[in-house]
């Protein structure tokens, strides 16, 4: 039989070869996402040997790289889940400050009068210089409120799987990514003027 | 008529596109009068667009990521090696 429906598209690496081909790839995605070195190696680790476990189940229809990747979130969500229990990541009472202020109260909008953008992020995103300075803004971003941020819109979990993985309250991810997005603008209006000024 | 905290609950949680018809249509007629959610809205989106942007172009970045040690490198595939012996 030739044409054999089962068989993968895509040449399966095997598994002897992944550290050499996909281990740096998948280490810099844990650091950009989990920002220490040993939890990084932990989790490529994890996902390997998930990986090796669950090989039987690959389909071939797209690179194993990108396939290790898939496994990947998984674990970071794990990771993160793990220093969240080990009080490793400090989350602290409600903002109250945000949460009792009045606009927030009646309109669930914290502040009514953000100011605008120093520059308009819209006319760098060819810019290949940008994104790394916005990779090394996220890493700049304080602590629950950057898990809470890779979590919710890097990873793209639910509202409801971040609340249960972070055990917060969703009006307290709400304050969180609200916090993250404030500074994250702050940073790269601060690192990109510079750059961009030279 | 839908108030402003369920307007801005539903602009930040980014599922407007799962609400129903009749919803996402007061949603939008409402950002579009109100001020507050207007202005809400459009800082949200530019800061959505931009993290879209950013997980496309990721894929392209991992030279700028710091790479594994030779030495955890090896660790790793003795482990490997392991796992796929038994």
């Amino acid at each position: 039989m030739t044409n054999n429906p089962t068989e993968p598209k895509v040449p399966i690496t095997p598994p002897d070869k992944w550290v050499d081909l996909y281990g740096d790839y998948l280490y810099g995605f844990a650091m950009s996402r989990l920002r220490d070195p040993e939890l990084a190696s932990d989790c490529v680790q994890d996902t390997f040997l998930a990986g090796i476990k669950a090989l039987d189940r690959f389909d071939g229809s797209r690179d194993i790289k990108f396939w290790l990747r898939g496994i990947m979130r998984n674990k970071i969500v794990d990771q993160i889940r793990k220093s969240v229990k080990e009080n490793k990541v400090d989350i602290e009472a409600e903002d109250e400050a945000i949460l009792e202020s009045f606009w927030f109260k009646y309109s669930g909008i914290a502040t009514t009068n953000p100011d605008p953008w120093e520059f308009n992020p819209r006319k760098h995103f060819d810019n290949g210089e940008f994104w790394i300075v916005f990779q090394k803004c996220i890493d700049q971003v304080k602590d629950p409120a950057r898990q809470a941020f890779v979590l919710r819109v890097l990873e793209d979990q639910s509202t409801e799987d971040v609340c249960k993985v972070m055990d917060i309250t969703p009006n307290y991810l709400w304050v969180l990514l609200h916090r993250a997005r404030a500074q994250l603008k702050t940073l790269l209006e601060q690192n990109w003027t510079q750059i961009d000024n030279k | 008529m839908l108030t402003c905290k369920q307007v801005s609950s539903a602009l930040a949680q980014g599922d407007y596109k799962n609400l129903p018809p009749l919803r996402r249509f007061f949603l939008k007629m409402h950002v579009k009068l109100c001020p507050f959610c207007g202005k809400f809205n459009t800082q949200l989106m530019e800061s959505q667009d931009m993290v879209r942007e950013f997980r496309e172009k990721e894929e392209k970045l991992t030279g700028e990521r710091p790479a594994m040690g030779e030495e955890q490198k090896e660790k790793l595939k003795k482990i490997l090696a392991e796992q796929t012996g038994s």
